[in-house]
């Protein structure tokens, strides 16, 4: 099955699909509304900014095309602030609403520990999507994350626990970047891209 | 692993001594006022010495520890314990438990007619070493024991708490004698003291199996050290993987490395090292590209391109990049960070710049510190010219500015695998809340060990030890993780 890559301008495009690549999808990259809608098996990628990232979608029309993909019973995957832009909102400089397609909302550490967070961190994950993962040790950039959301499949720890994955029913959203967490992101990878 | 807060007390006042030498007081004033500044909560442990008491063998402070045993603290009182008298004295007073030195270490018919009386479970034995030797007698004179026939003594008494003390290192805000609590071999439970004057402090000395406990004094005092966040710290899960990094020094788009920074010589191909050392487990790469001329700037572009094509892990890139334009490019090769030095010296605002335009993470402040007397200087242009600028202060601006992390390289080790430089890296290490990655001297295990327990470093990397195959790096974490480093 083709993987649909969402060639947005606020995400590390170019490194997501050398991984999915890697990983053996049959890739498309596309920012067209019609194309994604129309897609069975969809990745969207994001870094940097909420806010600008979510405006994106929303100005160009992706948003809708999204949930009628979603709605068609297609598969999607967002990754880092991907994941977080499937959540219902997220208070980065304000609140903004998010795609709606998870439960729960995303927010700024509060440990005490330096934010971001910059580096490899363990998580706990039990579900299909981690098959294979003989070490659940991930690379994670990020100031923000959902916390104790309903659809987490996997969890972490920075200063205090946070949601490192979520899964609702065919829509699944990773916090770390699997392009860069060597073979495990890349089994993260190929587990979605195999999913059916 | 508890966190216990220490006060020592002279004449009603809290105080600590540098080096155990009452010519060298600092006063803190009114105990109560101390520890309602450093946020003791009722119920904590409490750490009391009775400085006079030490010294004249005659306890004196007794009032103070009955007023903070009264506030709910649970103390643990020491200082000049001569006897069974002195040490009821101190019970009588409030105190949970007695803390004995002297005695322990001189007088074990004494020690045994206390633990016989109060029970083993209110008595903590207290060792002060100074260079291997047990010190007695505030620390003014040696004992007869050594450190291991006093260590099994009271053992043997059934005492299950030990404090030892590194009185070369107490007060002097140095870090904590790791390699002396993981020499110990003893069932009983160790409390650390001396020396611990850094959150990394903390968390090394919890990383250590036999250490049950550790005593903090002057960092607390001094505000280096937050007990709540210390307490919140051991207690997270040590679940954050520590990072190895293997450094490929790139020079006309081959790997190359060279010695002080001079001699240098070809190591190949960079896609290959790269593949390989993911492979090995790298955390992360390091590429320096060292060319000599602008003309060769484009090629190292090149290789950061074929680098990332094949590359699952996170790519620092550095050297050469005076714009953010060079910065720009470089992301757009492929590399996630990238590490600026000499032209962030020249100016400051390029980190700044950089961190607004592509985040925090993607900027590395590159230091290359070369010792100058007692301080470190900042070196430029590969190492070769002094900037006139403190490599510590700089590093301190250069976070402020916005630098996400600090690839921190001491010009003097480079390359002679005799260890990294600890002093440097412990002096930015206290200093700044970002990662720093320690660059410079490795050599053995033990070295990348040292970088992170007594250096404070986040991430360890080596270049030519790694090329050379002397040291893989699963070599490395699999020490790490027997030192109970946690790594990936």
């Amino acid at each position: 099955m083709k993987t649909t890559l969402i060639d947005s301008p606020v995400a590390n495009v170019a490194n997501i699909a050398r991984a999915l690549r890697a990983a053996g999808a049959e890739l498309h990259v596309t920012r067209d509304a019609g194309e994604i809608a129309n897609a069975p098996k969809l990745v969207l990628p994001g870094v940097g900014s909420f806010v600008a990232a979510m405006r994106w979608l929303t100005e160009n029309k992706i948003d809708a095309a999204i949930h009628q993909a979603v709605n068609r019973g297609a598969a999607l995957l967002g990754i880092c602030v991907g994941h977080q832009l499937l959540f219902d909102r997220s208070h980065e400089m304000g609140t903004t609403l998010g795609l709606g397609l998870v439960r729960g909302e995303v927010r700024q550490y509060d440990g005490i520990l330096p934010v971001p967070q910059i580096g490899w961190n363990r998580i706990a994950a039990r579900a299909p999507l981690f098959d294979g993962v003989e070490n659940g040790v991930f690379y994670f950039v990020n100031s923000y994350a959902a916390v104790d959301a309903p659809d987490e499949i996997a969890r972490a720890d920075y200063g205090g626990p946070f949601t490192a994955a979520v899964q609702h029913q065919r829509v699944f959203g990773v916090q770390f970047h699997p392009e860069k967490s060597s073979a495990a992101g890349l089994r993260v990878l190929r587990n979605y891209i195999g999913w059916t | 692993m508890d966190v216990i807060p220490s006060i020592d007390l002279l004449d009603g006042q809290a105080v600590r001594l540098l080096h155990g030498d009452f010519a060298r007081v600092t006063a803190y004033g009114d105990p109560e006022t101390v520890l309602d500044r450093i946020d003791v909560p009722r119920g904590s442990r409490l750490h009391v010495v009775d400085l006079e008491a030490s010294r004249s063998g005659r306890p004196v402070e007794t009032e103070i520890v009955r007023r903070l045993a009264s506030r709910g603290l649970r103390i643990q009182a020491g200082g000049g314990i001569r006897s069974l008298a002195d040490a009821r004295t101190w019970i009588d007073a409030g105190a949970e438990k007695v803390v004995i030195g002297t005695v322990a270490a001189d007088a074990p018919d004494v020690m045994r007619a206390i633990v016989d009386e109060l029970g083993a479970e209110r008595v903590i034995a207290a060792v002060d070493v100074r260079d291997g030797i047990v010190r007695v007698g505030g620390w003014e004179r040696e004992a007869t024991a050594s450190l291991a026939q006093v260590l099994a003594r009271v053992e043997e008494m059934g005492i299950g708490e030990v404090l030892i003390t590194d009185i070369s290192k107490d007060g002097a805000m140095r870090g904590p004698s790791f390699a002396l609590y993981r020499s110990l071999r003893t069932a009983m439970r160790i409390i650390a003291s001396g020396g611990v004057s850094t959150m990394s402090d903390v968390v090394s000395l919890s990383r250590i199996g036999s250490v049950g406990a550790c005593v903090i004094g002057r960092a607390l005092l001094d505000g280096r050290i937050r007990l709540a966040e210390a307490r919140a710290l051991v207690a997270a899960p040590n679940a954050i993987p520590e990072r190895v990094i293997p450094c490929l020094d790139v020079r006309d788009g081959r790997v190359v490395k060279g010695v002080n920074f001079v001699d240098i010589r070809d190591a190949g191909d960079p896609v290959e090292c790269a593949v390989r050392y993911e492979s090995a487990g790298a955390d992360e790469l390091v590429i320096l590209d060292i060319s000599a001329t602008d003309a060769n700037r484009s090629t190292a572009l090149d290789v950061v391109r074929h680098v990332s094509e094949s590359l699952f892990i996170p790519l620092t890139v550095g050297g050469g990049v005076r714009t953010i334009e060079d910065f720009r490019a470089l992301l757009r090769a492929g590399a996630d960070r990238v590490a600026i030095n000499t032209a962030a010296i020249r100016d400051p605002q390029l980190i700044a710049d950089c961190a607004r335009e592509f985040g925090v993470q993607a900027v590395v402040l590159s230091c290359d510190a070369k010792r100058a007397g007692d301080h470190f200087e900042a070196m430029v242009r590969g190492g070769r010219e002094s900037s006139g600028v403190d490599a510590v202060d700089w590093c301190r601006r250069a976070e402020e500015l916005g630098a996400g992390e600090i690839l921190l390289t001491s010009v003097d080790r480079d390359g002679t695998n005799s260890g990294y430089d600890i002093e440097l890296l412990r002096a930015v290490t206290s200093l700044v809340k970002i990662g720093v990655i320690a660059s410079g001297g490795a050599g053995s295990v033990e070295h990348f060990r040292d970088a992170i327990e007594a250096g404070g470093a986040r991430a360890v990397l080596a270049a030519s030890l790694f090329h050379d195959r002397r040291l893989s790096i699963g070599d490395v974490k699999q020490f790490l993780a027997s030192e109970g480093i946690p790594v990936r």
